[in-house]
């Protein structure tokens, strides 16, 4: 009965829920507009935006110096979880199944392997720097701890059904991922799209006056 | 609830554009800005984050801009910005941050931070909530033209000591001259060498210029203070000026804020397109250069090192121009670590250097200077920001250091080929 | 007064604690009883005259080294069908391991909740100083607690698979308990290897300080001042906690190397080196676990002042005179100790103090 429910209309929910959710967040951003700048420009801003958006990709050398830590984590956690999310082949099956219908090459089993360790290796590093280190400590609110448990937590039921031998484990994770979803749009985790428009902002800005960021 | 402060806060408000919007949606609180920031590097003390410096716009935005904020809005909960935030962000926005704009370069999600700052100012200044010293500086600017009671009068002085000097003419008011030049009031009163050298500089080089008497000041005490009115005011007075004159082009002095307040905010702030165009004095002395009308003879053996200054090279994109002028006069220039565009700051930009209050926390994280200094080995310190020079001078005597401090301007007058 | 208040609460601690005691006693029971049954139930058979297993087995036993035949099933140990090796380690994990480690496990908790209300919690002697002493930086806190988040994700889940049968079963189910099960050896398996990065990094971080020295040898023979009342004067670790880390780099890595053999059956490693390894696997486990409890029983209740290092980073004057004199010594020599205000100002959520002047200021 309550796995019916998972299965099917909660994850058609919470499916729907992040798509609007994330659709109405970059919209309400780009409705804010900005200004036109009259400055005459020494650069092209749309080639600053687009050289930002990936040369932010690779640290400064104050961050591989004094940020070492959280540079190690923060990849190790990242790819990780791309590769778990795009590449794990119980993946790969959902959403050929449920959303695109056709699936592509995952990743052989070792690697998943890897990728799992890197990821939850990455994740509680970053939240045990969240909690330690003074001024993450200080910036941090709810959102964040609520951001970084919910992945811990869909990461790790996702691990624990790696047997992929009983339904109640798939519902489970499946459960955690739809809370994840349907949060996603409400919290922090834009990020994970807004980070193109910051970038691209800040690049274009940069980028007409010539300075390369 | 006084007055000022409801327009403090819809001044706030005003202010959360796509970019702001985007930006802290983007901010996930890893914190690295701090890294990047003498303030936290040099104290320790997690509240100079530069994000956490925002916090009072951040909560505007959460209020405005967000489902939870909007959601605890319409129920009366959540958090309001009140006149205490103003009151204990003061310090924090105006003493702890030059605008340098380091934190910006090294934001994982691109988050622009010094943008945001800048704009919050625009929200503590309307609410009233800002340093008694570049409060005054702007009264001073908006009376008398410079923000250090530097008048007309003053200048015209120093220009016939110069004249004397110099046995040249300097140009007052001359229509149609190509080039209009600022200076700001720090190099009138303390370093009237870089006047001298301009004259020189631009007579050797066959360079048609004028100076106005309406409006030699370049320094805009309005962008520091974050505030339009007044910064749109003093930019006015330029163009003004400029058109009236006819001029092609204005120079920007040896000064950081006065290069950003006229040739990237000017626009904007009076709300047009320029009818001149606005070049830097290194972007001028770089192009004549090139073209083959500054003629400069490479002597200089004394080991220098560059600091730039931020608003002109981080925030300016004046980057390559400075370097290749030092490297024709000088056969030892030797970079400083972090050079360039993420050079660390004097720690006096920004106002910063107009708030007595805040000169001890300046002192302090002037260390970082010292120590890449240190790491360079050198002790001779070109610069192209007045502002720059003074704060760094004060910084060598104040860690008792033996570093001489000059302007790269003057050095190319002092490298002329007569 | 507040001296009266303090003992009051402590002492319903003590009497809290001591009903978690009883609990866990309570608790613990089910195990015994399904110990008994299983006795019961093996010993039945020996009563009773045929037993076909029994003479097959001794068959299996006396046919010395010859009980591989051939199979088309390509794969490490695919000839073997029976051996008595296999059945020597179920019964040392049946009757000895399982029963046995779990009197233990029980055993050492009851003995430090009764050390507990013996000795209560060993106070700063000297009170809460006004100065701090930094002791660990933010990287040595954050492996102390990645590692200590491993361990005891990595001890649970183990100690489910170890003792789920007698304990769980009877109480959730057979169903529920496999499902349980699975995913307890799933999480196992995949965190186990991060217990290696951890100890690794833990390994180059804290060996340094933790080489034994001089007078370790003394805090050691006068029990290292938990028995008695006399504080014993240390570095910055003292013999116990060098002792732990040797203990958690020696007896982790075996853990690590046998968790390795049984995890990554890629190396052609057979059915001995895997009960071999389980044996070592288990047994190193347990003793971890014991040291371990031991360890946190000092950092939450046994010992005031002892877990602040490890969250804030800053540690008490007084404390460290009491615990590490030799240390905490050298560090004021050196000036680097700090007062209570500035650590909190670090800490603190508001904006700088200074701040605060200025609605007065503005006449507001």
């Amino acid at each position: 009965m309550i796995g019916e429910f998972i299965d099917g209309p909660l994850w058609n929910f919470a499916l729907t829920v992040f798509v609007i959710g994330v659709i109405w967040r970059i919209g309400s951003i780009l409705l804010s507009g900005v200004r036109n700048d009259l400055a005459e420009p020494k650069g092209s801003a749309g080639s600053g935006a687009f050289r930002a958006l990936f040369s932010r990709f690779v640290p400064e050398r104050t961050v591989t110096k004094r940020g070492k830590l959280q540079l190690i984590a923060g990849y190790a956690f990242h790819l990780g979880l791309f590769a778990l999310l795009f590449f794990a082949q119980p993946h790969i099956d959902f959403f050929a199944q449920r959303i695109t219908g056709f699936s592509w090459p995952a990743m052989p089993y070792w690697a998943f392997i890897v990728s799992a360790e890197l990821a939850f290796a990455g994740l509680i590093f970053l939240w045990l720097y969240r909690l330690l280190n003074p001024v993450t400590r200080l910036l941090s609110d709810l959102d964040d701890h609520v951001g970084s448990i919910l992945v811990f937590l869909v990461m790790l039921s996702g691990c624990l059904a790696l047997a992929q031998s009983f339904e109640v484990l798939r519902l489970l994770h499946l459960l955690l991922a739809e809370l994840l979803l349907i949060y996603f749009p409400f919290s922090k985790l834009m990020h994970a799209f807004t980070f193109v428009m910051s970038r691209g902002y800040t690049g274009a800005t940069m980028g007409r006056k010539g300075v390369n960021a | 609830m006084s007055e000022t402060f409801d327009l403090g806060v819809e001044a706030m408000k005003a202010q959360l554009d796509a970019k702001v919007a985007s930006y802290f949606s983007s901010c996930v609180h890893c914190g690295l800005c701090a890294e990047a920031c003498l303030f936290y590097t040099e104290t320790g003390d997690p509240h100079y984050t530069p994000i956490y410096k925002l916090e009072p716009m951040k909560k505007i935005w959460r209020r405005e801009k967000t489902f939870w904020g909007k959601l605890g809005a319409s129920l009366g909960m959540g958090d309001e910005l009140t006149e205490q935030d103003f009151a204990d962000w003061e310090t924090l926005v105006y003493d702890s941050c030059t605008l340098c704009g380091r934190c910006s370069m090294v934001c994982p999600v691109g988050n622009d931070i010094t943008y945001m700052i800048r704009k919050q100012r625009e929200a503590f200044s309307v609410a009233g909530y800002a340093p008694e010293g570049m409060k005054e500086a702007s009264r001073r600017a908006l009376k008398f033209g410079s923000p250090m009671g530097v008048t007309f009068k003053t200048l015209q002085a120093t220009l016939s000591h110069v004249e004397k000097d110099t046995g040249l003419t300097i140009p007052v008011d001359q229509q149609g001259a190509d080039y209009m030049t600022l200076f700001s009031s720090m190099e009138i009163v303390n370093f009237p060498e870089y006047i001298e050298s301009i004259a020189r500089i631009f007579k050797s080089a066959g360079v048609s210029w004028t100076i106005s008497s309406t409006a030699f000041e370049a320094t805009n005490s309005g962008i520091q203070i974050g505030n339009k009115e007044i910064a749109a005011e003093l930019v006015g007075r330029v163009v003004d000026a400029a058109e009236g004159l006819g001029v092609k082009y204005v120079v920007s002095p040896e000064c950081g804020h006065a290069y950003t307040a006229i040739r990237w905010e000017g626009p904007n702030l009076i709300g047009r397109a320029f009818n001149f165009e606005v070049v830097h004095i290194l972007e001028l002395l770089e192009q004549l250069q090139s073209e083959g009308r500054l003629k400069l003879k490479s002597t200089e053996q004394t080991p220098l090192t560059l600091h730039d200054p931020c608003q002109i090279v981080r925030r300016g994109g004046v980057v390559e121009q400075p370097r290749v002028l030092l490297n024709s006069v000088a056969d030892n220039f030797k970079e400083m670590p972090d050079h360039g565009v993420m050079n660390w700051c004097c720690g006096g930009g920004g106002g910063v250097s107009a708030n007595e209050r805040a000169e001890e926390l300046r002192l302090e994280v002037f260390n970082r200077k010292k120590r890449q200094l240190d790491q360079t080995g050198v002790d001779t310190m070109v610069t192209a920001c007045a502002n720059c020079r003074i704060i760094l001078e004060e910084g060598i005597e104040h860690y008792e250091m033996d570093t001489e401090v000059i302007s790269l301007t003057e050095l190319m007058a002092e490298h002329l080929q007569e | 007064m507040i001296y009266k208040r303090e003992r009051i609460s402590r002492r319903m601690g003590r009497i809290s604690f001591t009903g978690l005691l009883v609990f866990l006693l309570l608790y613990s029971l089910p195990l015994e009883i399904v110990a008994e049954e299983t006795k019961g139930s093996r010993e039945m058979p020996s009563v009773m005259v045929l037993n076909p297993a029994a003479e097959l087995w001794r068959d299996v036993r006396q046919r010395e080294g010859g009980n591989i035949g051939i199979s088309q099933v390509r794969g490490v140990d695919s000839g073997v069908l029976i051996n008595a090796n296999g059945d020597r380690w179920r019964k040392f994990r049946m009757e000895q391991l399982i029963p046995i480690g779990g009197s233990i496990l029980v055993g050492v908790f009851v003995l430090l909740g009764i050390f507990y209300m013996v000795r209560g919690k060993v106070p700063i002697e000297g009170g809460q100083s006004d100065r701090k002493l930094f002791r660990y930086s933010t990287y040595e806190r954050m492996i102390h607690w990645f590692v200590a988040s491993i361990f005891l994700f990595l001890a649970i889940t183990g100690l489910i698979l170890l003792f789920g049968r007698p304990v769980l079963i009877p109480l959730m189910g057979k169903e529920a308990f496999s499902v349980l099960a699975s995913a307890c050896k799933e999480g196992h398996n995949l965190m186990g290897p991060l217990f290696l990065v951890a100890v690794v990094l833990i390994f180059v971080r804290f060996v340094r300080r933790n080489i034994y020295q001089k007078g370790d040898l003394s805090w050691l023979l006068r029990g290292g001042g938990i028995i008695g009342n006399k504080h014993v004067p240390s570095n910055f670790f003292n013999m116990g906690e060098k002792s732990m880390f040797w203990l958690l780099i020696l007896v982790g890595s075996l853990i690590i190397a046998s968790g390795l053999v049984l995890v990554f059956p890629l190396f052609g490693q057979g059915r001995e080196w895997m009960e071999l390894a389980h044996v070592a696997h288990a047994l190193g486990a347990l003793l971890m676990i014991v040291v371990i409890m031991g360890h946190i029983y000092i950092g939450s209740v046994g010992m005031e002042g002892a877990l602040e290092g490890m969250t804030t980073g800053y540690c008490d004057l007084n404390w460290a005179k009491e615990h590490h004199d030799h240390w905490a010594t050298e560090v004021v020599e050196r000036g680097e100790d700090v007062s209570n205000e500035a650590v909190e100002r670090l800490r603190r959520n508001e904006p700088p103090s200074s701040v605060q002047l200025h609605l007065q200021e503005h006449g507001k």
